[in-house]
Order: structure tokens, then sequence, then C-alpha cells
């Protein structure tokens, strides 16, 4: 059904070019994209790669550098099944995932400006210049990854999302994430870590942050509320946003759908150790769409109330009983697989499965009713 | 803004605490314990990394990394000691941040995924520098 050839060439500094999705005679959509690939240094070859795929679903995936996207591609790829690895003959450096289901592609790889000619023209990689958006490469797999600091920018590209997440991460949150990934580092200090922060939030919040108001689900991480004056940012409070009437996709809920809930399930059934866990449930408005937000605050430490969370849940889209639990479980050295974080990329890890699915039923039936036209 | 970042510890991640002496749940007879990402010390970090570390290039690539992010360090320093606001002092600091990611990516696939990253290129080039077998 999909067909494409493909040439690797071994380059690090490379730049793209996109066409638009055509309509076939039958009026489906069907996605063709054309890959070129120019390398920009000495060897001056191009590449041509045509794919076309009718089954193929696109998802982007947002966030700022270091902020948990390697993560969260990395539980999407379990979700769906066998061991990703960047594409052979290609960067083995880069972000790029390709398993037997599902390709990851990393925007980030691809900066359209080396950097000494970003640092000419005073461009950060946050800022849309120093990206190529005409770009796309795909791949036969059945889900197609975008992510990178950029996904959600340019108008075209959110087109041909079937679905999008965006990771927004407070300040705080931000901060106490970086200094755990550089203070080991001999360059770094507190100083440096603080400034490179700071010098990168004007672009940051311009380019980066709105893109959060197109997203289809949107994982918000903040400091907790159940510690009073907490400032280690230890425990996390994160927020599941999802938005109300997307095709595909029945957003999970706690009890009793479109009401407001909250609920700690520590108590007779269930004991927490300090600060416990909270939930809440309910309605809201963003940026202007309605939405469903789930809450968790606190953190998990054992498997029992990670299990009983998970069995209060509904809408999580689960092919079994526990297997969220598993899916965490099966990754319980990543960052986050005990509070919020980890639990919400792997249920929305689930819905992209179960959305993936539908689309895929409802493709194949859609040829049977224009046979009988 | 400044104040509130430096009063942070230094540990965001949730360290793995002991069972709690509370009843647990009778119906889960297994407790497995959730290795929840304790931070790890420094020489059991540099064990798991060793261990996955098994060409020369990614050991060179490794030692090139933390060179790069010093330097790139110390040049944000000087550009924005001249003007703090202006253009090129992002972009200084914006190269800081993309190499210290991508030092931590390398970090994660050693330590977590206890993969080498050449590992399907030196199955094909075994013959190359970078896939000399690296031996500490």
């Amino acid at each position: 059904m999909a067909v494409s050839t493909v040439y690797t060439v071994q380059s690090l500094n490379s730049t793209f070019s996109i066409s638009k999705p055509t309509k076939t005679q039958l009026g489906f959509n069907q996605k063709q994209l054309v890959f070129y690939k120019k390398t920009t240094t000495t060897r001056r070859t191009t590449t041509e790669i045509t794919c076309s795929t009718g089954d193929t679903v696109v998802i982007g995936l947002a966030a700022d550098s270091g902020c948990g996207k390697s993560t969260f591609m990395r539980r999407l790829t379990s979700v769906f099944g066998g061991a990703a690895e960047p594409p052979k003959g290609g960067n083995p450096d880069s972000n790029t995932l390709i398993s037997d289901t599902t390709t990851v592609i990393c925007l980030d790889d691809y900066h359209s400006l080396d950097r000494t000619g970003r640092k000419e023209k005073g461009v950060t990689a946050l800022d849309p210049r120093a990206n190529n958006f005409d770009l796309m490469y795909e791949q036969p797999p059945k889900i197609f990854v975008i992510e990178g600091l950029h996904p959600m920018y340019d108008a075209r590209v959110r087109e041909l999302l079937d679905f999008s997440i965006y990771l927004d991460i407070s300040n705080e949150v931000k901060f106490a994430w970086k200094i755990q990934r550089d203070m080991a580092e001999r360059g770094h200090s507190l100083e440096s870590i603080k400034a490179s922060i700071e010098a990168r939030k004007p672009d940051f919040d311009a380019y980066i942050d709105p893109q959060k108001q197109y997203a289809d689900a949107v994982i918000e991480v903040l400091p907790t509320q159940l510690i009073p004056d907490d400032n280690e940012g230890k425990v996390l409070r994160v927020r599941l946003i999802m938005k109300e009437g997307v095709k595909y996709f029945n957003p999970v809920y706690l009890f009793d759908e479109g009401s407001t809930i909250s609920w700690i399930p520590c108590g007779r059934k269930l004991t927490c150790s300090y600060p416990g866990i909270k939930f809440t449930y309910g309605p809201e408005s963003y940026f202007g769409h309605e939405v469903s937000v789930l809450e968790m605050d606190g953190q998990f430490d054992r498997l029992d109330e990670l299990i009983y969370v998970e069995s209060h849940l509904s809408n999580i889209s689960t092919k079994f009983y526990g297997e969220v639990t598993q899916q965490l479980l099966k990754h319980a050295d990543f960052p986050g697989s005990n509070n919020g974080t980890g639990l919400f990329q792997t249920i929305v890890g689930l819905k992209i499965r179960d959305l993936f699915e539908q689309i895929v039923a409802s493709r194949t039936a859609a040829p049977l009713q224009a046979t009988k036209a | 803004m400044a104040s509130s970042f430096t009063s942070l510890n230094l540990n965001p991640y949730p360290s793995f605490r002991s069972e709690s002496d509370g009843e647990i749940n009778s119906t889960n007879k297994i407790k497995i314990k959730m290795n929840m990402n304790t931070p790890p010390t420094s020489s059991s970090r540099s064990g798991t990394r060793l261990k996955a570390m098994k060409f020369k290039g990614t050991q060179m690539r490794e030692k090139k990394l933390t060179e790069l992010i010093e330097q790139k360090v110390v040049e944000a320093n000087q550009v924005c000691g001249e003007d703090e606001t202006s253009d090129e002092c992002k972009v200084a600091w914006d190269e800081v941040e993309e190499v210290s990611q991508a030092k931590a990516d390398l970090r994660l696939k050693l330590e977590k995924l206890q993969q080498d990253p050449l590992e399907s290129f030196c199955q094909e080039n075994p013959e190359t520098d970078e896939c000399r077998i690296y031996e500490d």
C-alpha cells in the first residue's frame, strides 16, 4: 500500500523540501510527500524520495529543548511495540527513530542554518527563520511522528497532522530539570544554566509557547500544591488538557464525564506515603476552546497505587486491564515514571493508538462507500 | 524570579522511597520496587554508562561534547559581557543549550537504553577508526 524508495546520505547538515498533499481521483486526501535532500557542504548531490500512503497517521509533538520529548517518544513507540532505533546508514546521533510501526522525525536534527550561519544572522534555533518548514520525510510505518520545537508553528504542517501534543513545562520545573541535566557537566554552573534559560526565553515565548493553543492535547507540568511552600521541585503537579470535539479522540475522564471531580485515592483501601496523590477532573476553557482537564498531583510509590488509579480512569483506551501500569513499569527508570508525566504520556500513547485504529477503520470503509455510489 | 530559582533543591526527580509502613492492598501480593529514577551517584552513573559504551567513536564524541559545552559557555559569557541584549548573546546561550541537550541525549542512550549509538554503523563498517572497541 505504501511505496517508497529511500536513499541515504551520510551528512550532518542537510536541507529538505516538501510538496503539498494532493487529492486522488477518488477524492481522498492521499498524502503524497516528496523529499529532496541536499548536502550543504562540499558534496552537492540531490536525492529524491517519493512516498505516498493512505494509511499513515501523522502526529505532531512540540516542546522546548530538554523538556522530555525524547522520553515521551520512547514511551510512545513502546506502546506500539517494536524497538525504535535511529535510521540505519544515517546520522547515528540523530534523534530520529524508526521501528516497525512508528517513525519519529526529530525536526531539531535539521536546522537549516548551521551554527555559524545562525550566529551571523543572530537567529536562535527557536526562531522559525532557523528552521526550514519546507520539509517532510516519510516512510511506510503506520505512525509518523514529527517532534521538535516547532511542528505546529506552520499552518501547512498543522493541516497534515491528525493529532498534536504540546509539552508545557513551567519555568520552575524547567529550571530544576536543566539543573539535574547539566550540573554534573564541567562547563556548567548554576549561573550558566540560568543564563541559558533566560537568554532563550524571549524567543521561546514568541515562537514555541504559542503552539499550545493549536494542540489537541497539552501536558502541563507544574510544581506541586500538596506541599506548602514547596520549592524543591521534586513532586510534580501534571495536567492533561484535552481538547473537546477532536475527531477520533475521546478525552480521558474520572467517574462522570463532563462533571467536576476531586479525588484523593489514598484512604482506607489504599495507603500512600507523604505527600500522597490527588486527582482532579473537570471541564475548562483553554484559549477559547472547550477542554477537559485531568490533573494528578503527587507521586506513586508502589505498584498497587498505580493499578488502583488506573482502574478508576475511564476512556483510557487500554486493551487489557493494567496496560497503563505495565507500560509504566516497563520503563520504570525513565524520568517521570512515578508521577503524572509518565502516566499521562503513556495514556496519550494509548489514545494515539486508538485514534490510529479508528482512522484506519474509517479509511478502509470509505472505498466501499465510493464504489456503492 | 531569580530568588525562587536559586532556592530550588538540585534534585527535581523524586527519589525512590522505601515501602510505606501502612497496610498494603491485600490483592497485590507482589511488591515490585519501582526504582523511580534515583539520581545516580557519579560512580553508579559512570558504571552503567561505561558498560554500554562500546566503540571508540562514542567515547570520542562524549569527550568532544564535554569540551564543547565548556567552550560554548565561555564564549557565551564573553559575547554577553559585551552586550547582554544583543541577538548574538541569545544565540550564544542557545548554542550552549543545544550542546547540553546533545550530551544529555547521548547519556540517556548509554545509561537508560544501554545502547551505543554507533552499534548499527559499526556492524556495517567495523574497520573504521570510530569502530575500534573502546577499552577503559
